[in-house]
């Protein structure tokens, strides 16, 4: 399998490479008008068909890996490294991305795969789709080139090479991957990064032969929010894990590779609210084609954090020397896009211009500014080790202090603006027009701020200001006002609905997201964004404690007591395990038992923690199992009680809800069906 | 799987792939210029669905009489210029197609 797997990642490549020869040529030629032998249409047709055979390909090579790990070939040094025979079957799929080669295989074949269904609907616009698909075409042979010269996958180990040896088993998977969680989470995010490169090429090729209007944000806008919707539960499912597994208690702790799955989601989450001043006025499309460049630029750069070994990090898999080969693509495609910038630039003039601060475009630009000042924040962090060693000779880490001391604030910021704009009309409105529909918000804003005082949420402690507290107070009351506001708006747009119909309210609010599921979508994602906003203001209240347990000993936390009711071990094929029993009680009442365990796995001898947590919607009880005091031979038992943890996750779920919602489409009304159906392509026959 | 049985495997990849790739076609997409009537179709329906939101944040208490009344008019204007381009250049076409009959 491994020279079917390296011969069809080499034919990968040269299919890829055609396609973006003479897809370019032909772009080329039917522009100049130049006379040719042969017809450059059919040239864009042989490119366009190069592109989907190479998916093909790359299909075949993924498939070759996935077959050499489930048939166990530990002649390949790849699989020796992350798999072994008694790894489940199902963690086998996630060998195919534990490792550098695997993962950049992944990308490979998921933008073979967007490429494939680019390039079948290329009928929508032939010409803006062929110059797209060469733009995918350039990206494709940067991976494969990596694939094929810099990270084999299919390479075969020295000694087997040198002796034919192999062998008996493999090094096995990396532990803190053997979690359910780990075989979908990198493969989202994935999508997520390779994802952004279609609106990418879209935009660039726009740009590349001055698209006139704006159809290209249409063609694109299910593709970006897809994509960012794949970030979004890629991002959020990383945090589970993250919580689930690392035993620290917390979901997010600023490493550089967290930092590089949120940069993209900042800048694609920008450019998902501002193109719409594109779409609808013909505004802002300087910043929006350098939203999305800087976007695609950001996965890149993601991509190497996580597989070039620039930054230490627990999530930073495989560290290797290919951070060179992204540097020098990164360089290559930001010259592209200030070159094609430089030179097209007067086709990005804004047709109208903003009418008035008090508008949905104003509350959008305010929205973009800040998410690109938090994302300039992350990056200055994430690259300052990078940078500080590079100039001073000292790697100096930029802690979670400096994260939280910018960031949030910023959040709460945007989280205003969750708010403030969905009650904003576009092109404008008087202050006291707009001043109606704050009333309500602001008035339970307050009451919220007075009640999480009255209740004990105080930005001081022991007579001193508590940031956190304050900051928790602070998301609190916003959350409320944002609530608020979007609740009203949807009750607003219902009545009308109700009242133009005659039916009652429910119907009205159903009713009203069938007819604009984009706009109303959006703010069942913004609800959720505020239920996310009331969990990360949790975080300000957690409690821990820690200690040695023998049996029948007693920890209290909160309102729990644990009670240790044993101990006991289990082992598999796969691994070891020790695991404590705890009682858990309040008021006296036994509840439920906990039972919080430590894996060792065979293969790789690296131990796993595999934290206990009981999820209520107001907390979360989390108890790790930390292993024996060496000295005293007792085991240590950490126990967490996070505040309102569970509404992060519900949170996240609304938000992927309200996207798919905006991704329905909407009713038309049969005036516009007529202009829609009006053909955009026509075929040329050719005897 | 030995590695020669691999690349004979991989040598029928390729001639699929080659014969799908440079199969000659006879009907394919032109790379025509998208003509000027197409984008202000386009447009159209974009001043289509902002005049519907416009009506809607009215009908929702978003705008006074007199703000909305003064958008309409804009937004309005904006169309019937739009339209009156779109017939020219409809005429237009009609007056080529003749020409060419």
């Amino acid at each position: 399998m491994a020279a079917f797997g390296s011969f069809a990642l080499l034919l990968a490549l040269a299919l890829a490479a055609y396609n973006l020869l003479a897809g370019s040529l032909a772009l080329r030629l039917i522009a100049t008008g130049q006379p040719t032998v042969g017809s450059p249409e059919r040239l864009a047709e042989t490119a366009r068909r190069a592109g989907i055979a190479g998916f093909a390909a790359v299909t075949a090579a993924a498939f070759a890996l996935v077959w050499s790990v489930f048939a166990n070939d530990f002649s390949i040094t790849y699989i020796a490294e992350h798999s072994n025979r008694a790894l489940p079957a199902i963690y086998k799929f996630s060998a195919l991305w534990s490792g550098q080669e695997g993962s950049l295989l992944l990308w490979a074949w998921l933008l073979g795969a967007f490429g494939f269904v680019l390039r079948l609907r290329h009928k929508q616009d032939p010409k803006l789709y062929a110059y797209a698909g060469a733009i995918l075409a350039g990206i494709q042979v940067f991976f494969l080139a990596v694939l094929n010269f810099a990270a084999p996958p299919f390479a075969l180990l020295p000694d087997f090479v040198a002796g034919g040896f192999i062998p008996a088993d493999g090094n096995g998977l990396n532990p803190l991957l053997q979690y359910p969680e780990m075989v979908i989470h990198p493969p989202l995010l994935y999508l997520g990064y390779v994802g952004f490169s279609v609106p990418f090429a879209f935009a660039l090729g726009a740009l590349m032969m001055r698209y006139p209007g704006e159809k290209w944000i249409k063609i694109t806008r299910r593709w970006t929010m897809v994509t960012w919707l794949f970030l979004t539960a890629g991002i959020f499912l990383g945090m589970h894990w993250a919580y689930a597994v690392l035993g620290w208690g917390g979901y997010w702790g600023w490493d550089p590779v967290e930092n590089a799955s949120l940069m993209p989601w900042l800048t694609g989450t920008a450019f998902l609210h501002s193109v719409m001043m594109q779409e609808k006025k013909g505004m802002m499309k300087n910043w929006n084609v350098w939203l999305i460049f800087s976007t695609f630029l950001l996965t890149l750069l993601g991509t190497m954090l996580t597989r070039g070994g620039l930054v230490s990090s627990v999530h930073a898999f495989a560290a290797s020397s290919i951070g060179y080969w992204f540097m020098a693509f990164m360089v290559i495609v930001l010259a592209v896009c200030i070159f094609t910038y430089i030179l097209q630039r007067g086709h990005l003039q804004s047709e109208e211009h903003l009418e008035s601060m008090v508008s949905r475009e104003s509350s959008f630009l305010f929205g973009t500014l800040v998410l690109l000042a938090a994302c300039f924040v992350i990056l200055w962090g994430t690259l300052f080790p990078i940078l500080s060693e590079f100039v001073g000779g000292n790697k100096i880490e930029v802690g979670a202090p400096f994260y939280n001391g910018v960031a949030v604030p910023i959040g709460l910021f945007l989280l205003l603006l969750a708010g403030v704009g969905p009650l904003l009309p576009w092109r404008g409105v008087s202050l006291g027009r707009v001043r109606r529909n704050f009333v309500l918000p602001l008035i339970v804003l307050e009451i919220t701020a007075a009640v999480c005082l009255g209740v004990g949420v105080r930005p001081w402690k022991d007579g001193l200001f508590d940031q956190s507290s304050f900051f928790a107070l602070v998301a609190f009351a916003l959350s409320a006002g944002v609530l608020t506001a979007l609740v009203s708006e949807f009750l607003r747009g219902a009545r009308v609905v109700a009242k133009q119909s005659g039916r009652n309210l429910a119907w009205a609010k159903l009713q009203l997201i069938r007819r604009n599921p984009r706009r109303y979508g959006g703010y069942i994602v913004h609800i959720g964004v505020v239920m996310v906003a009331v969990g990360l203001a949790g975080a300000a209240f957690n409690r821990s404690v820690e200690g040695e347990m023998a049996l029948h000993d007693k920890i209290y936390l909160g309102s729990y007591t644990l009670e240790c009711a044993g101990f006991t071990a289990d082992s598999n094929a796969n691994y070891n395990s020790e695991y404590a029993l705890l009682d858990v009680s309040k008021g006296g009442r036994k509840l439920f038992q906990m039972a919080p365990e430590k894996r060792v796995y065979l293969a790789s001898e690296q131990p796993q923690t595999m934290v206990a947590i009981h999820s209520v919607p107001g907390w979360d009880l989390y108890v790790v199992y930390e292993g024996a005091d060496p000295s005293t031979g007792q085991p240590i038992i950490k126990a967490f009680l996070n505040p309102l943890v569970s509404w992060i996750w519900a949170g996240a779920l609304l938000m992927t809800l309200g996207t798919l919602v905006a991704l329905a489409p909407g009713q038309k009304p049969a005036a516009r069906k007529r202009f829609a159906d009006t053909p955009a392509t026509e075929e040329v026959f050719q005897p | 799987m030995t590695p020669p049985q691999g690349l004979l495997c991989g040598v029928l990849l390729l001639i699929a792939l080659m014969v799908y790739t440079f199969w000659p076609v006879k009907v394919f997409a032109s790379q025509r210029e998208k003509p000027r009537l197409e984008y202000l179709l386009e447009r159209r329906e974009q001043l289509d669905e902002s005049l519907r939101d416009l009506d809607f944040d009215f009908r929702a208490g978003k705008f006074a009489e007199a703000e909305f009344q003064v958008q309409r008019a804009q937004l309005e204007n904006e169309t019937a210029q739009m339209l009156a381009e779109i017939e020219q250049l409809r005429q237009a076409l009609r007056l080529a197609g003749n020409d060419e009959r």
